[in-house]
């Protein structure tokens, strides 16, 4: 567990009291990574998080499975070690170091005791500097790869999820997937010459982010970071769009899956802000009294009092480094869909038109905060906030910034917010899933 | 997060992201454990004289056990004071196998209106559960599973007296109405609906029903669709006034609490119950010998197939549930385990796996493959029961034993990160019928042998005793989109 400080209780209990958990948070750069280090009183667990720009948003127009392969590649030998070698030393100490690429980024994550900590640090270096990239491994990453694509093939959220980017993102935008098919084809065709282009292009030090959390020393981190990536250079900055996602008209889009009782239903639209955009914490914290939990309206309202759902909720996401997505998620049974969509779209027209109450603000606000606390009293939920207050551009003064921020936001600023960025009459609605299905028998 | 499957069913299923990165984090049944932890027979941490009208059980691992004299409630403190967090959960010993033909899914409905208010407590008031853990950013929850239902939520301790005050009172003063039943119904068919959803998820529930002849561990949690839509409000009701009483439950709390305190809030909020006015009825049934090999098929769209190898292994709290797990840790934990080299880096699986649900009776060990695209059912369940033969054959090198008694001396340390994580898996083990296990268990897993390992692959592991599910899909029917 983590001590917090005196001065998160005094802010978990409402206090106007400036907290210092930055001065707890040690940032250095270490031949480029940029290295933040955070002490806590955990008794030998060490979490280390970390990103580098290395996600699909980076890939050749040529063959869009290449950063994903590139990422599945590291955990399967270095020059100097096979996989079966690495994973034994792992494994005989306990430790874990996972590879995933997402939109933007490579994303490592490991944990393991402090006495390992110099082998994990140099693991994740060599896994890095000197992936083996031999071609029966590569081969074997991709079937993997293919595999699990078409195992989502059938699966409502994902197929959801591809639908409502497309349609929210322009061609071009990072935010913009392709199509299943498209990485199906991209992976059969792809080969080891493109992994070692792709690595050597985007895998380096110049826009690294390292996060390092637990029963840790700053000064024996700092020293073992600077041994295991000495001489390593390179990197790319993340892709930053230039055009923003503009929705101008309403659309319409169903995906059709055979035998799902349950339709997965997305609905919104593109935000146009970052998350370190000025009007976007107000859009948030607006969206979680729509969306957020048993108290926000749309669970309230169209769960507890119509029945309709088993969940949903409202959220903003994907605007770390780009314009995001502002999207109500829920399930339906085919039958009820359509009843659905429609309390779903009355409330957030509600929500909208009317703005919230400066009662449902101040609960949420106290809530946010005090959930943020919470979040943070294990070792993995602060290095995610550190790590991805990082990605969003804040520096650590942000551990202390973000309350106080949520804590001065007014209604006008919310209501404004909702108004300025969304639009319900230009939303895009994707629903997939059995949705031509007859209706249930009534009870 | 809670996971939706056949085992346990939960309120709301935490998949819509939040406003800030913070989960609830799951702990494993199994796997979970970690080093020795010296028993001892004095109290951890309790004060010598307990508070008045709690007897001091007993003390273990640093967790207290007390029992409030009054009415038969067991209470778990686990004193951490690193965090100013607390995780108060209660747990109800009745789940799905206290269920029968008719009322299928109760316990799992009956969780869902646990949060439709009760009489000090309600939406109404301005003061329900949902409306205090929320403004005070709580991070909560509920879940069902076959012997457990459990309710949780973690706070700052500052918030620690209002929400046992709302938890006490909804444990004999819950409003249990039929308007509510009706709205609550189709929530939980929509849940019921986003499992079928999942062709894997069904698999595991018909292998279950083949497994399990006589007891309830052949229904899934969650109920049968049409006793989830039928069971009558006072069904529920008898339910709630069978199993809802102190005598029944076990209330952890772990975190930044003092003894005196805590066990004073808990007395003022629970002291006023009296014990149940008759026995918690006890599950009587037994599962009769299985006499031959079960198989089943599932035939729905989909594009890659699943295997299933499930076999019946004692409950929960036996001496062989250490080797056992050793032995699907050998099999199924990182690369270098022996499923891993077999099927997946042969090609013949996307992923592949063993584990044990463990149970308060029975329990299922599962044996899984995903198929990768163009391999066969045949060669892949060949190949998973090869390793298991393997085993049976020529046992377990004292290496890969060791190597996994390391990984566990490790998650010890893992697991003490985060009070929810605590909670959830002593309440794991308060399901399957002794929450020392939480302590104990991972001592049993250091003290195995190889040839434990061999011994209970050879026992429990007889192709007559399996019951085989294979998920075949099948290509969709044409449906009508745009």
């Amino acid at each position: 567990m983590i001590r917090l400080s005196t001065m998160m209780v005094l802010l978990l209990l409402g206090s106007a009291a400036t907290a210092n958990m930055a001065d707890q948070a040690h940032r250095s750069k270490i031949n480029g990574i940029d290295l933040i280090t955070y002490r806590t009183n955990v008794k030998d667990v060490v979490i280390i998080l970390g990103v580098l720009p290395a996600g699909d948003a980076m890939a050749d127009p040529g063959n869009i499975a290449i950063p994903t392969l590139s990422g599945m590649m590291l955990d399967r030998g270095t020059k100097a070690l096979d996989k079966f070698a690495i994973t034994d030393k792992l494994d005989n100490v306990g430790a874990e170091i996972t590879f995933t690429v997402g939109v933007q980024s490579l994303e490592i994550r490991a944990k393991c005791l402090r006495k390992d900590l110099p082998l994990i640090i140099e693991t994740i270096a060599a896994e890095l500097r000197t992936p083996a990239l031999q071609v029966a491994e590569f081969n074997k990453a991709k079937q993997q790869f293919i595999g699990e694509l078409e195992a989502s093939a059938q699966n409502t959220g994902a197929r959801a999820a591809e639908a409502f980017n497309r349609a929210v993102f322009p061609p071009g935008h990072p935010n913009h997937p392709h199509t299943l098919n498209d990485y199906i084809a991209a992976a059969r065709a792809a080969n080891i010459e493109e992994i070692r282009n792709f690595q050597a292009k985007y895998y380096g030090p110049a826009h690294m982010s390292l996060v390092v959390v637990g029963d840790v020393s700053d000064a024996d981190t700092q020293s073992e970071m600077t041994k295991a990536f000495a001489g390593w250079s390179g990197g790319q900055d993340y892709v930053r769009a230039a055009k923003p996602a503009s929705t101008t008209a309403a659309s319409e889009v169903t995906v059709p899956l055979a035998d799902k009782p349950s339709v997965s239903m997305l609905l919104g639209q593109g935000t146009g802000l970052r998350y370190s955009d000025p009007d976007s914490l107000a859009l948030r914290v607006g969206t979680a009294i729509l969306g957020r939990g048993f108290t926000g309206r749309l669970m309230s309202s169209v769960r507890d009092k119509e029945g309709l759902t088993y969940n949903i909720g409202a959220t903003v996401a994907d605007d770390s480094i780009v314009d995001g997505v502002w999207e109500t998620s829920a399930s339906f049974a085919p039958a009820l869909l359509s009843k659905g969509v429609e309390s779903t779209r009355r409330e957030i027209a509600k929500w909208w038109n009317d703005g919230v109450t400066d009662q449902e603000l101040a609960a949420r606000k106290q809530g946010a905060i005090g959930s943020y606390f919470v979040g943070m009293s294990t070792t993995l939920g602060l290095a995610e906030t550190i790590l991805i207050n990082t990605q969003r551009g804040f520096d650590p003064t942000w551990l202390d910034g973000f309350p106080k921020a949520v804590k001065a936001l007014t209604r006008e600023q919310v209501n404004a917010a909702i108004k300025a960025h969304l639009n319900p009459s230009t939303m895009v609605l994707v629903e997939a899933g059995s949705v031509a299905a007859s209706a249930p028998k009534a009870p | 997060m809670c996971e939706i499957g056949i085992n346990k069913s939960c309120l709301v299923w935490a998949g819509v992201a939040g406003l800030l990165a913070a989960a609830i984090q799951a702990a494993p049944l199994k796997g979970a454990a970690g080093q020795q932890t010296a028993p001892s027979a004095a109290p951890a941490s309790a004060q010598s004289t307990p508070s008045a009208g709690f007897s001091h059980i007993k003390s273990l691992g640093g967790i207290d056990e007390y029992r409030l004299d009054s009415n038969g409630l067991t209470v778990l403190l686990v004193p951490d004071h690193s965090a100013p967090v607390v995780t108060f959960e209660v747990t109800y010993q009745v789940g799905s196998r206290n269920e029968v033909t008719g009322t299928t899914g109760a316990t799992h409905i009956l969780e869902h209106m646990m949060f439709k208010g009760s009489e000090a407590f309600n939406d109404p008031k301005g003061n329900s559960i949902k409306q205090l853990l929320e403004r005070v950013g709580g991070q909560f929850n509920a879940s069902t599973s076959f012997d457990r239902t459990n309710y949780f939520a973690t706070i700052g301790r500052e918030s620690l007296e209002s929400y046992i005050a709302i938890e006490a009172d909804r444990m004999r003063h819950l409003w249990l109405r039929e308007s509510d039943r009706q709205a609550e119904m189709t929530v939980v068919r929509n849940e019921y609906e986003r499992g079928k959803n999942d062709p894997e998820n069904v698999l595991l529930e018909e292998v279950s029903a083949a497994a399990y002849v006589a007891l309830p561990y052949h229904h899934p949690t969650i109920g049968w669709k049409s006793d989830i839509e039928h069971v009558p409000i006072g069904k529920l009701r008898d339910f709630y006034d069978t199993f809802y009483w102190p005598n029944n439950a076990t209330v952890t709390v772990v975190g930044d609490i003092d003894t005196e305190p805590v066990l004073a809030l808990i007395k003022k909020y629970y002291g006023v119950y009296p014990h149940s006015p008759a026995p918690i009825p006890a599950v009587y049934t037994e599962e009769p010998a299985q006499t031959g090999e079960r198989r089943v098929v599932v035939k729905r769209p989909g594009e890659l197939g699943t295997i299933i190898v499930a076999h019946k292994v004692p409950n929960g709290r036996d001496a062989d549930q250490a080797p056992l797990e050793m032995l699907d840790a050998i099999l199924s934990s990182g690369k270098n385990a022996r499923l891993y080299r077999a099927l997946v880096d042969q090609g013949l699986a996307l992923s592949a796996g063993a584990g044990t649900d463990l149970h308060h009776d029975l329990s299922l060990h599962t044996l899984f493959a995903a198929l990768t695209p163009g391999t066969t059912h045949d060669e892949v369940e060949k190949a998973l029961l090869a390793e298991v033969n393997k085993i049976k054959t020529s046992g377990v090198t004292p290496a890969e034993v060791a190597s996994v008694k390391q990984q566990y001396i490790a998650e010890d340390a893992y697991k003490r990160d985060g009070t929810a994580a605590i909670a959830s898996e002593i309440s794991e083990w308060i399901g399957v019928g002794d929450w020392t296990l939480y302590v104990t268990f991972p001592q049993k897993v250091q003290q195995v042998t190889p040839a434990d390992v061999q011994r209970v692959a050879k026992q429990y592991f007889a192709a007559d005793q399996s019951t085989t599910g294979w998920f075949v899909p099948v290509a969709p029917k044409t449906e009508k989109g745009s």
